[in-house]
């Protein structure tokens, strides 16, 4: 539109030849202009770049987005600036992007809460996970891990099943409350398994380990790297770990997926956009983000915090985040899980 | 000799230029809000917690608790020379510390009180290091159950010892309690109360509520009070107490420290009671009774000494159990949770150095405050006569941009003005605050492990009487009841708090 609106102004008043020397140079712009999708690639970011981070500082979601713009800032040559919205557990951030204009300057890390769970338990959330944003990449996943009070005797998830069944109703397991991924695992895994166990809520998984080396709550599904410490005193045990393959961090225990066939939980991260999000800016973004998932100390972070680090295309992690809200959705229905 | 690893690591994290720094500015801070009557040390806390945000959560809590015990040594310069209490436990130091300055002896009382609190600050030190261990061993027998049943003596005991009316301690405590409930559920996941606020499903913020209540309030209320003072600041004499005045201070000074540290552990305890406890034991003591207000030297050590035990003993149950004595340990786990640190017996296992740090830094504190409030205090007598027109005012911007970098969020601001203009009308209507914030931390608590205890037991209520220790924390908490409504008992609780009006 802006071209031809410029070479029909210079037609139209054509004035000695200053004019028309100022007409070629206009029309050498128009020229630039006419390749804007290229333009717009070379030109973005030409300023600096918010991410919002809907977590406060310090979390581990805040840990890696600050890790990632920092890399980020350095290939894309603009300070890509993380900007802490907590809130409503990740909603009041992810409502911020959702609202903001799809320029490539606001873009966000998104969790399986914020963008899977959360919207299908809470009916209120202001903004719709797959209709108002764009996916840029998938960053990373955290798998969790299934711990074992000392007062369990099961050595392997198989065992434990046996003994969940020998018994129902009388073990307990703990969560970081009611419609958490915690929860949501630990319910996937009595649906898969056909066991009863009743669910104790806490306020961070943090607080189960005390109620778990006194013998009160049995089961628990914690973030590989908050367990370590737990598994290094010998006081607790892993029987299994909830991703696919085996997790770098603890590569002696198999994935619950052995016993319990086709079971997988894994917390993901990932950068999203507004809806509407140019696809050149998505590229670069997904491919800037590609790269700095191949570096050796980005990595290094990641896997110290417990995450591994994914990639792929936008068509991939919008691929993923249908699957798992999918699943999740079918879950809730079944289970009957409310927040209501 | 574990104690010593311990003690060890913890003077090594301590040590570090940065943890000094914090340390230093910590105590004084604390000195300085002591010596400036009206703002105490919660409001200080409360105001300073957004800017510990940035901070290693070693050096914020170092810092933190530096203005708590720092407040003790400052607050009883205020208290000899000007005859206010720089901070509420500085109330009885008031009472004989003025009447020696006014016989000249300003510079032995100043003396007494820095030296009673220094020995009192070491004593206490060890005994914080000492209990921590095994309470902490003691803490993981701790179940939902027995938690529930602490808190329920924590709030009771929170009422017993609140000074002023039982009635509005009682109508604060369940005031907190109701506004602790606002926010999500962990049990159902419901958000309560919300009003469908988004920023209201993740709570009420802790910072918002206690700077407004006590932050803002403190300095409206300040800002309508009349400055009158007949001042000794020009005329502290000779520091060094005589042999006389030394004789008859220790001894004080000693049981002092003793009750303190007592006192500061039990639930609702800390610097406060622990300073009007003192003075009490001190008169009943005495060999003559009747020089006690004219100027008893052991009026101003005992208390002194026993304020500041009872501000640090008052860390053992927030850092072993994770529950707060009182309205400033409220704040310290307040902060803790800011850094994402889970207030409980798992902290001295997950963040040894933390732990150990905070604690050896304590008595190095001390140490400073020492030499900041002896050979130093003409500087601070100085500051009593900044003018409040410029002081207040620069402090509420500051508290404004400290709320909102927690979020970044201006609904935190509004809520925090919100708070300040309730907590103007408590003070108003004579209603401490400090119940408030018990009950507001302790209430969510308390509803969750009594939920998860009914969850463990299948819905068998009868689990609270039959583990023997919650039972046992049950039965203090009655006993406690029936204590105060003993009326011989609550005659003299009356006294013992209105000594000084």
């Amino acid at each position: 539109m802006k071209s031809t609106e410029r070479i029909a102004d210079c037609g139209s008043k054509p004035n000695g030849e200053r004019r028309i020397a100022a007409a070629a140079k206009r029309f050498a712009v128009t020229l630039l202009l006419a390749l804007a999708p290229l333009a717009v690639l070379a030109q973005y970011p030409a300023k600096p770049i918010r991410l919002v981070v809907p977590f406060p500082p310090a979390g581990a979601t805040d840990i890696v987005s600050r890790e990632l713009a920092r890399h980020l800032s350095e290939r894309l040559k603009q300070q890509v600036i993380v900007d802490n919205r907590p809130g409503a557990g990740g909603a009041l951030g992810s409502d911020i992007v959702a609202k903001s204009p799809p320029d490539g300057y606001t873009i966000q890390m998104a969790t399986s809460s914020t963008h899977a769970i959360g919207p299908l338990l809470n009916p209120k959330t202001p903004y719709d996970p797959r209709g108002d944003f764009t996916p840029i990449a998938h960053v990373a996943n955290s798998p969790n891990v299934l711990l074992v009070a000392p007062n369990v005797p099961a050595n392997s998830v198989k065992e434990l099943v046996e003994l969940l069944k020998r018994s129902p109703g009388r073990y307990n397991y703990g969560s970081s409350g009611n419609g958490t991924i915690v929860h949501l695992t630990s319910e996937l895994f009595k649906a898969m398994t056909g066991t009863y166990v009743v669910h104790i809520p806490y306020r961070g998984t943090a607080l189960v380990i005390p109620d778990m080396l006194s013998g009160q709550i049995h089961l628990l599904f914690d973030n590989i790297a908050s367990a370590l410490p737990h598994l290094k005193d010998g006081k607790l045990r892993a029987l299994g770990v909830t991703s696919r393959e085996r997790s770098p961090l603890l590569p002696d225990v198999p994935p619950v997926a052995q016993a319990v066939p086709g079971f997988e939980s894994v917390t993901w991260f990932g950068v999203f956009g507004p809806k509407g999000l140019p696809p050149e800016v998505v590229q670069r973004l997904n491919g800037e983000i590609n790269a700095v998932l191949k570096s050796p100390e980005f990595v290094e972070r990641l896997r110290a915090l417990g995450y591994e680090p994914a990639g792929g295309s936008p068509q991939d992690f919008a691929a993923l985040l249908a699957r798992d809200t999918d699943k999740w959705a079918k879950l809730i229905r079944e289970r009957k899980i409310t927040a209501e | 000799m574990d104690l010593i690893n311990h003690l060890a690591l913890g003077f090594a994290t301590a040590l570090t230029l940065q943890n000094l720094l914090y340390c230093f500015v910590g105590v004084l801070v604390g000195t300085l809000i002591g010596v400036l009557p009206g703002i105490g040390p919660i409001a200080t806390l409360a105001m300073l917690l957004p800017t510990t945000y940035a901070l290693p959560p070693t050096s914020a809590l170092i810092m933190l608790a530096g203005i708590y015990y720092g407040a003790q040594y400052g607050g009883s310069t205020t208290a000899i020379l000007v005859n206010l209490p720089g901070e509420s436990s500085s109330v009885v130091t008031c009472i004989d510390g003025y009447q020696m300055a006014r016989k000249g002896r300003a510079g032995a009382a100043l003396a007494v009180a820095a030296l009673g609190s220094f020995f009192a600050g070491t004593v206490s030190t060890v005994v914080v290091a000492a209990l921590a261990g095994p309470m902490v061993e003691f803490a993981f027998k701790f179940g939902p159950a027995e938690y529930f049943s602490l808190m329920v003596l924590g709030l009771i005991g929170a009422v017993v010892l609140a000074s002023g009316s039982l009635v509005k301690a009682i109508a604060m405590i369940l005031l907190g309690l109701l506004l602790g409930l606002v926010g999500t559920d962990v049990n159902s996941g419901v958000a309560r109360f919300s009003f469908d606020v988004p920023e209201l499903t993740d709570g009420i913020g802790f910072v918002a509520i206690a700077m407004g209540v006590f932050g803002f309030a403190e300095i409206i209320a300040n800002v309508e009070k009349r400055e009158h003072r007949e001042v000794f600041t020009d005329r502290v004499g000779r520091l060094w107490p005589s042999k006389d005045e030394f004789r008859k201070a220790a001894p004080a000074a000693v049981r002092g420290t003793l009750l303190g540290s007592i006192l500061g552990v039990l639930p609702g305890g800390g610097a406060l009671l622990a300073s009007f406890a003192s003075y009490t034991v001190e008169k009943k003591v005495a060999k003559d009774p009747s020089e006690f207000g004219k100027g008893a030297v052991a009026g101003v050590a005992g208390p002194e000494s026993a304020n500041n035990a009872g501000a640090q003993t008052s860390f053992i149950p927030m850092l072993t159990l994770g529950i707060p004595p009182n309205a400033v340990m409220a704040l310290m786990i307040g902060a803790m949770t800011i850094h994402n640190i889970q207030p409980g017996p798992q902290v001295m296992a997950n963040n040894p150095a933390l732990f150990w740090g905070l604690i050896a830094s304590m008595w190095i504190g001390n140490l400073m405050l020492v030499i900041l409030n002896l050979p130093l205090i003409g500087l601070w007598v100085q500051l009593l006569k900044v003018p409040y027109r410029w002081l207040y005012p620069a402090i509420l911007v500051f508290c404004c941009i400290g709320v909102y970098s927690i979020n970044n969020n201006t609904f935190d601001v509004y809520m925090t003005a919100a708070f300040g203009v309730v907590g103007y009308v408590f003070y108003k209507l004579r209603c401490e605050p400090a119940p408030l914030l018990l009950g507001f931390i302790l209430g969510p608590m308390m509803e969750e492990n009594l939920r998860r205890a009914m969850l463990l037991s299948r819905g068998d209520p009868t689990t609270f009487f039959t583990r023997p220790l919650s039972l046992a924390l049950l039965l203090m908490a009655a006993a406690l009841l029936v204590i105060v409504a003993l009326p011989a008992i609550k005659a003299k609780r009356e006294e013992a708090f209105h000594e000084v009006d």
